[in-house]
């Protein structure tokens, strides 16, 4: 829906948000009039409140850095490890009748399943949250690079052939843009499980991190805490998503589906 | 003529050639300084087979350089096959096909050989001149390969496109896109599988002449697949019917061009291979 009018599209951009902030002040009025137990449910200003304390300390900073930079690194071994092998599947026949069926039995493990094997593994330590947000992160993008590699327009490849392309151009001006849009289902897809996974993880068996965050606060009844932290993981999701789809919007833009409107 | 000085190289045993429309012997006029650029095709006793099926059954077929010949005949006669089988997309069974160069030579890259499809096939992430730069892969620099697509935009009248996406051209402009792309390697045979089935009648009588033009300028040899006898007529100097994996019917059309649309020689012409291909018995 398109107005053209100032007022209409000031209109359109805060349609969405009614209902978030109408929550929010019916929230705040219900905990002030004593509806609620602070005990249970801090007023969103606690909230607020827990949150710039807690990033005054510095602690606030210090837990989210530890836990991006577990789940950046977590996402990027296990989506390089997935992408190059849902390349090389999609590619070579050979390599897939080697490892797809091995892959699709293990994907079908509850990878939060293994919690109590990594920590007996790995300890607490950096690598057991490395190891399984990368095990959860694997499936997506290599299920999703294999099956965009797969749907590739066999008539483009043909084209591509008759036309003399290389088989390195074949596969970065055929193949690859081809596949993205499957790809990119994969790494939103992935996104969320990065965050699921390092969540749970920290939450069990951690000594620092957004999760551990939270834990301490239960311990101390520090409600506001724990609301705040799962406000932050709302807003990571979101953040993760957003950029995503920026990335989308940029290499995707041949495709009237994913145009700007 | 120079069409019979040319099959005069031929196999002898191909099959007799039936002449007709001799009202005017004229031949199409040819541009003397493109002339020799096609690439002449030879099959002999060409079989191919799909799964113990015959599809094409021992065909002797021979297309003289700077030729246009279209194949015509009922859907499953084996015709698109028989140009694939030219193009060197599938393997014969048995048989054999020569392709002669103009200056015959290992250079295969001098005059290489172009396919239109049906549909456009165009890359639909890259954009319109980039789809063209395809048609010279491998060859030249970045900026040489985009100013000689430009120059291929232009003959088929798409300049002002060159940025757009794909998505956003009509299906008569797509197809154009994929002539460009076609010719913009300067091709010694141009094959064309049915390309303006999928277009509305007016677009597709603005792009038979397009290419038409574009032949009679660069002097590729021009093999046609089609199943519109009428677009076979206007555009072929040559048609051959082919039927259950062989060429049936082989006749000349020298009509001069630039042709009318409309034309007694050519309707007569039109006719009569609709009545083969019917089944209707012939009375001349």
């Amino acid at each position: 829906m398109m107005r053209s009018t100032p007022l209409g599209r000031l209109r359109d951009t805060a349609v969405p948000w009614l209902l978030p902030v109408a929550i929010l002040l019916g929230w705040q009025a219900a905990v002030s009039a004593g509806l609620v137990s602070n005990r249970f449910m801090p007023a969103p200003l606690d909230v607020v409140r827990a949150g710039w304390d807690a990033g005054r300390t510095g602690e606030l900073w210090t837990n989210l850095w530890v836990s991006t930079l577990r789940a950046l690194s977590g996402f990027a071994v296990g989506g390089g490890i997935g992408f190059a092998l849902g390349l090389a599947n999609g590619l070579s026949r050979l390599s897939e009748r080697l490892t797809d069926t091995s892959v699709q039995m293990v994907r079908n493990v509850p990878h939060l399943s293994l919690i109590p094997l990594v920590i007996l593994w790995f300890g607490i330590g950096e690598e057991a949250k490395l190891f399984l947000v990368a095990l959860g992160v694997f499936f997506p993008i290599y299920a999703n690079t294999l099956h965009g590699i797969r749907s590739v327009d066999p008539a483009l490849v043909e084209m591509g052939r008759v036309y003399g392309m290389s088989r390195t151009e074949l596969f970065t001006k055929v193949v690859l843009p081809g596949a993205l849009p499957s790809i990119f289902v994969g790494l939103r897809y992935a996104l969320g499980i990065m965050w699921l996974t390092l969540i749970v993880a920290e939450t069990i068996s951690a000594s620092s991190g957004l999760g551990y965050m939270a834990m301490q606060a239960r311990e101390f009844m520090l409600v506001d805490v724990v609301v705040l932290a799962i406000l932050i993981y709302a807003a990571l999701g979101k953040l993760a998503d957003a950029l995503t789809r920026q990335l989308e919007r940029a290499c995707l833009a041949w495709n009237p589906a994913y145009r700007s409107a | 003529m120079l069409l019979d000085a040319l099959r005069r190289e031929a196999p002898t045993d191909l099959v007799p050639e039936t002449r007709v429309a001799d009202a005017n012997p004229a031949p199409a006029p040819r541009p003397t300084e493109t002339a020799g650029r096609g690439i002449a095709v030879t099959a002999r006793d060409l079989r191919k087979s799909f799964d113990g099926h015959a599809v094409i059954e021992g065909l002797d077929l021979y297309l003289p350089a700077g030729g246009f010949t279209a194949v015509v005949g009922r859907s499953g006669c084996g015709k698109s096959t028989l140009l694939r089988l030219i193009l060197g997309l599938e393997t014969p069974t048995g048989g054999r096909i020569v392709l002669e160069g103009p200056e015959t030579g290992p250079r295969r890259s001098d005059a290489p050989k172009r396919i239109m499809f049906q549909e456009p096939r165009l890359l639909p992430w890259a954009r319109v001149v980039d789809n063209v730069t395809v048609g010279l892969s491998g060859q030249g620099s970045r900026a040489e390969r985009r100013d000689k697509a430009l120059a291929a935009l232009a003959e088929v009248g798409l300049s002002d496109k060159a940025g757009q996406w794909p998505a956003t051209l009509s299906g008569g402009q797509r197809q154009r896109v994929a002539l460009a792309r076609a010719l913009v390697g300067r091709p010694g045979l141009l094959a064309l599988d049915e390309p303006l089935g999928a277009l509305d009648a007016l677009t597709r009588i603005g792009m038979q002449d397009l290419i038409e033009r574009i032949w009679l300028a660069q002097g590729f040899t021009a093999l046609l697949v089609t199943h519109d006898v009428s677009e076979a007529v206007a555009l072929a100097d040559r048609i051959l019917v082919v039927e259950a994996g062989r060429i049936a019917l082989d006749l000349r059309v020298d009509v001069p061009r630039p042709r009318r649309r409309g034309d007694p020689d050519l309707a007569r012409l039109e006719g009569r291979i609709l009545d083969h291909l019917l089944g209707t018995p012939q009375d001349d």
